[in-house]
């Protein structure tokens, strides 16, 4: 590697060790599956499903008898932004207008799965991290105005990271594109 | 019974209730009843020869009583694939009716008798018959359809009376016909799979120390009839009733029926037989007339019985409630020192609580017996004193019955007919059962604890 400053791409400066880019590979590894498996789960449920009760050796009770038991299936149909009772509660915040949590809700997991997925795949890093934390924000002014401590902690947790990740994002290697 | 053979023509599609009395007057069925040695003598003779069936033959049923009981039983049958309807009798003609036009909507024409000696004469490929007309009425109804080579599915409790229940056990005994006793819980998959799978093969309960069952209800008013549908006089006293409320309202009156200990009492307190194996060795009860001034047997009662079991002795106790419907539903429960088992027919009253010592269920977790509910909650925060012991995990037993509480054992008992199956229920494990219900109104009666002897079951 030259020691002229020009030959050095602006993303990886010579003085960088390798741990900063394992450290920001790691960050933006865990940032993107973080965002992509939330907003996957928002299309996730379970429902009841009936099989024949085994005996000992496997084979169908003698009683014939059927149990239920959960499976948790994904579909389109089964989307859900956020809980029922967090979106009621939220309902009756005069601060959160429909005109304003509707959009959000109807883009919630798709932006999630798309930031994700960008992370992961390094398009557009420093813009998808900067987008991630303005997600993040705005989910935590909800939980502001409904006074959940624990849950506001959990997104400056995430806010705090995305921070550090675009601090660290002069790193980044392995990615689609530069910026 | 004729395998693939049309639906029989309806002879008496309609019965006006002219036709309706002449038969009633002529059938003599209510004197009959009074005496039922003269009854067993009109009895047509039994089939000279067994008749054999084959898994895919449709059976020629008739049904015996469409009171409340019955037409439970008709929505049930209705759903029961492999048999037909062919028959409906009842002294009522407004029941009678009422069922004929109920099973005709349904797309099953029958038809219909005021007496059930006339519809034996009558309906010669009959195969079986359901009675669920009045308990004093089951012996003598049921004795002259095994006689008539029908096999039989006859409601609990037997009869209101040991005599009537024991002539029972003798004559499916002398005919060699099926008799199924209605103790439907014993088809019930959940329950069958609790009392095999985890009770007596995985002893999930550890010892079993104690037990207890209820079934209270809320204060009824008699049941009415419309107007103008009242039986006539002379046709009341024919059948033993005094007046029209008696003939509504008869499981409440001692020559009639046997009281709530035995309209609600028998399906549960059959179940501590059955769940322990064992019969009670002991029985002390209470009970009296505290509310409905107007009813014969008493509308509350509890019940003790000591059951000897090989680990030691069970102590179950039973209460019935006719004036209040607090204190939680219906359930039985069984109390061990390692888990307690509640069951219920209503499955969300079903309920296991593991000891806190006990060995962990995980294993019957993961093989689909039981589904996991609720973790134990922390003891310091459930706890108001100090020798309160902790308070128990519980789970569920994800066994679903996508049929009518009835459906499995009726199926049970078609089954049993075509030579599929064992009856689930046969009259003399059910007269075992059903002796404990008869002496725990006996203590009532005596006031006093009375010592079973092992005899006493057997018919």
């Amino acid at each position: 590697m030259s020691d002229s400053p020009a030959s050095v791409p602006p993303s990886a400066p010579q003085s960088a060790d390798c741990g900063e880019t394992y450290g920001f590979l790691l960050l933006r590894l865990w940032l993107g599956l973080r965002a992509l498996v939330a907003g996957i789960e928002k299309f996730g449920d379970t429902r009841l499903k009936q099989i024949p009760l085994l005996d000992a050796s496997g084979e169908p009770d003698i009683s014939g008898a059927n149990v239920e038991v959960q499976e948790k299936f994904y579909a389109f149909s089964n989307y859900q932004a956020v809980p029922d009772a967090l979106r009621d509660k939220l309902a009756l915040e005069p601060l959160m207008p429909a005109w304003m949590t509707t959009p959000f809700y109807a883009l919630l997991g798709w932006l999630l799965i798309a930031l994700g997925l960008a992370l992961l795949l390094g398009l557009w890093t420093r813009l998808s991290l900067l987008a991630m934390g303005v997600l993040y924000t705005g989910l935590t002014v909800g939980l502001i105005l409904l006074k959940q401590d624990a849950g506001i902690s959990w997104l400056a947790i995430h806010i705090g990271l995305v921070a550090y990740a675009l601090r660290l994002s002069k790193f980044n290697r392995f990615s689609l594109t530069r910026v | 019974m004729i395998p693939n053979a049309p639906a029989p023509r309806l002879t008496s599609p309609g019965l006006d209730r002219r036709k309706f009395l002449q038969t009633l007057s002529t059938a003599g069925l209510g004197l009959a009843l009074a005496s039922p040695g003269s009854l067993w003598a009109q009895t047509p003779a039994p089939a000279s020869a067994a008749k054999t069936y084959s898994a895919n033959d449709t059976l020629n049923i008739a049904l015996v009583g469409i009171g409340a009981q019955g037409r439970v039983l008709i929505d049930a049958l209705l759903k029961v694939t492999g048999i037909r309807i062919v028959a409906v009798c009842d002294i009522w003609e407004y029941s009678l009716t009422y069922g004929q036009r109920y099973l005709k909507r349904a797309g099953q024409e029958v038809r219909a008798y005021a007496d059930h000696q006339e519809m034996l004469a009558q309906e010669k490929d009959l195969d079986a018959v359901i009675v669920a007309n009045k308990d004093s009425y089951h012996a003598p109804v049921t004795n002259d359809c095994l006689r008539a080579g029908k096999h039989v599915y006859c409601e609990k409790m037997m009869s209101n009376t040991i005599e009537g229940a024991r002539s029972m056990v003798k004559t499916m005994q002398e005919t060699g016909k099926l008799l199924q006793i209605g103790h439907q819980r014993r088809s019930n998959p959940r329950y069958q799979v609790a009392r095999t799978r985890l009770l007596q093969e995985a002893k999930l309960l550890g010892q079993i120390t104690g037990a207890n069952a209820q079934w209270n209800r809320a204060v009824s008013a008699d049941l009415g009839w419309p107007n103008g549908k009242a039986l006539p006089a002379d046709i009341l006293a024919k059948y033993g009733f005094d007046n029209m409320n008696q003939f509504r309202n008869w499981r409440w009156f001692k020559k009639h029926g046997g009281g709530p200990l035995s309209d609600l009492g028998a399906h549960q307190i059959d179940i501590f037989s059955w769940f322990l194996d064992a019969n009670p060795a002991t029985v002390f009860a209470s009970g009296g007339t505290d509310f409905y001034k107007n009813r014969e047997w008493f509308d509350n009662a509890m019940v003790i019985y000591e059951f000897a079991l090989p680990q030691g002795t069970a102590r179950a106790f039973y209460q019935v409630q006719t004036t209040t419907s607090a204190g939680g539903g219906y359930w039985e429960q069984f109390m061990g020192s390692e888990g307690t088992l509640k069951m219920s027919e209503n499955p969300k009253y079903t309920t296991l609580y593991r000891e806190a010592a006990a060995p962990p269920w995980d294993e019957f977790v993961k093989r689909n017996l039981l589904v996991g509910q609720t973790a134990a909650p922390a003891a310091a925060e459930a706890k108001v004193d100090a020798r309160e012991t902790a308070a128990l995990a519980s789970y569920g037993i994800p066994v679903v019955l996508n049929k009518t509480i009835h459906q499995p054992h009726l199926e049970n008992f078609f089954n049993a007919i075509r030579g599929q199956a064992k009856l689930n229920c046969p009259a003399d494990e059910a007269f075992r059962s059903e002796m404990a219900v008869y002496k725990a109104i006996e203590s009532v009666e005596k006031r006093q604890l009375l010592i079973l002897k092992p005899e006493d079951f057997i018919a």
